[in-house]
């Protein structure tokens, strides 16, 4: 019965800080459709491997959220046509390259010069690596459909063949989209609300069951197990990254956190914790089901596993 | 129907910055967070029904079912979380001696002052006969005496980490006699010192204990 209340009790916590932050997001996002509803500025963005990520990570710096709020503002992104590079170097990497995450890491570590010019460069590191990896894949494989039906919207017929359509001729037009398209252009503040409030709601309750999952696998699974591994120089690094995908706290606070452990892991496995987290962990993993299909968030879990590991071995390796 | 679980959910916030329980599940960072977000989820419910006009037929139902549900349960059920149990899981915070910037008169110590002296200056030798006065909830630890602990919080419950005192309890005939897991209590002591497990360490000796009720903020920076 305790564990149920303090389940409970967790999952309240998490859920009411995780909110207003989702709020955020869909306000700046409903900002962004109100502004350039046709996406005209936004698909004028950088192109490119390597300028369309890093623009897209810079915007963390004019848009400062935790990845719950950057999630609706990189679906905005994705469905008024901008680069495929720049939306996902925003998704990636804006959690950590933000001025509220880097000054709470300082905050945190003064200690530690190597963690400050780390982190930001190793969020980078990730943003390149799965911008890269996601583009390998069609845009009909790699984003939710509904996403997908409203980018194409967005873009020149000339971007993608007529069976890759959803709505028009060929396949199955999208009703729901339809009409609330229609009622944003019939009665502009009026139908931005409404769109604005589906997008909160949906994303809001995608947010309760991710919450749900956390608070009961951080209740039930002891801490002590991942850390029990602390100095060994791999198996640190993955048990540090499981705790990271577990503890889902928001990007902006999670240094603070870390700094309670941070002298019974290596140095890999703590840059590994504050690298993955604002990526991927319980919490947000369902938001990302808005943005892509099945099978590229198996794609955006092992790449950025694999490039998190590498890079936590490789700093164990020259640190320790 | 959607403006309704919005404005809905938007009470619920207000309503748990009102009734204090985000003292018990976040830090105060977080407090006016929640309000403004329960503030302009009302207003926006309160536009939403003034421009009823727009069709409302591309709200999916599951959603709305969810958060509805969701915003009944947090109105009805308040959070009673079991802190022992929730620290049990957890290992304990290690603060760095950055952190103590300023040393209070031994009695007038919290029991974080106290673990963060104790992290920093190690040395049990340094605090023999020291007078203590500190509250805290009773955490169990398996197979040894309870001691008395707080939770600290960076973000929210998901992130607490307890910080703990050894505590020599005054002589019962079992183990029994320890106080319950989880009750508040004041304990006013001595400092000592106690070979534990082959090395030394400083133990809270208790001489008079009281139970407390659970202080407003229980939650500590």
């Amino acid at each position: 019965m305790a564990q149920i209340a303090t389940v409970w009790a967790v999952f309240q916590g998490l859920l009411l800080e995780a909110l207003p932050f989702l709020l955020i997001g869909v306000a700046i996002s409903s900002l962004a459709r109100a502004l350039d509803p046709s996406g005209h500025w936004l698909q004028k963005l950088p192109k490119g491997a390597l300028l369309g990520p890093l623009s897209g990570a810079l915007l963390g710096f004019a848009l400062p959220a935790c990845e719950c709020g950057n999630v609706p503002v990189a679906r905005r992104l994705l469905a008024v046509g901008a680069p495929l590079g720049t939306a996902f170097g925003f998704l990636f990497a804006a959690p950590v390259l933000n001025p509220v995450v880097l000054l709470s890491t300082w905050a945190a570590f003064p200690d530690k010069p190597w963690l400050l010019l780390l982190r930001p460069a190793g969020s980078v590191v990730i943003a390149l690596v799965l911008s890269g990896l996601l583009q390998l894949i069609s845009e009909a494989k790699l984003l939710n459909s509904e996403l997908l039906a409203e980018r194409r919207l967005s873009q020149p017929l000339a971007a993608f063949s007529l069976l890759e359509r959803s709505t028009g001729l060929i396949g199955q037009p999208l009703a729901a989209l339809a009409t609330d398209l229609k009622a944003s252009v019939q009665n502009k503040p009026a139908g931005l609300l409404s769109h604005g409030v589906n997008e909160f709601l949906e994303l809001g309750s995608l947010l309760v069951l991710g919450c749900a999952v956390a608070a009961l696998i951080q209740t039930l699974i002891p801490r002590d197990l991942f850390l029990a591994l602390g100095q060994a120089p791999t198996l640190s690094v993955v048990s540090l990254m499981l705790l990271a995908l577990v503890v889902s706290v928001c990007s902006s606070v999670d240094a603070f956190l870390a700094l309670g452990f941070a002298d019974q892991v290596t140095p890999g496995a703590l840059l590994a914790f504050l690298l993955l987290g604002p990526v991927i962990d319980l919490k947000s993993v369902s938001l990302l089901g808005r943005v892509f299909t099945l099978r590229a968030m198996g794609l955006v879990l092992a790449g950025v596993s694999l490039t998190v590991l590498l890079m936590g071995q490789a700093l164990n390796l020259l640190l320790l | 129907m959607k403006y309704l679980v919005l404005g809905f959910l938007g009470a619920v916030l207000l309503k748990c910055w009102l009734d204090q329980r985000l003292n018990l599940l976040l830090h105060s960072n977080f407090h006016s967070l929640v309000l403004i977000a329960g503030l302009v989820l009302l207003m926006i419910a309160i536009a939403g029904f003034c421009s009823a006009k727009v069709s409302n037929k591309a709200t999916k139902i599951w959603p709305l079912i969810v958060l509805s549900l969701t915003a009944m349960g947090l109105w009805i059920w308040p959070p009673k979380p079991s802190l022992s149990t929730l620290a049990a899981n957890r290992s304990g915070a290690q603060l760095g001696q950055s952190e103590l910037s300023f040393l209070s008169p031994p009695e007038q110590r919290s029991l974080t002052d106290w673990v963060r002296l104790l992290n920093s200056q190690p040395d049990p030798n340094l605090y023999g006969g020291d007078p203590v006065q500190v509250s805290g909830f009773v955490l169990d630890v398996p197979g040894k005496p309870p001691e008395i602990a707080r939770l600290l919080v960076r973000c929210c419950l998901a992130d607490a980490t307890p910080v703990g005192l050894a505590v020599r309890w005054p002589k019962t005939k079992s183990s029994n006699g320890w106080p319950k897991p989880d009750q508040w209590l004041q304990i006013k002591g001595v400092m000592a010192v106690e070979n534990h497990q082959g090395s030394l360490r400083s133990v809270l000796v208790a001489k008079q204990i009281k139970a407390i009720a659970a202080p407003t903020r229980p939650l500590e920076p």
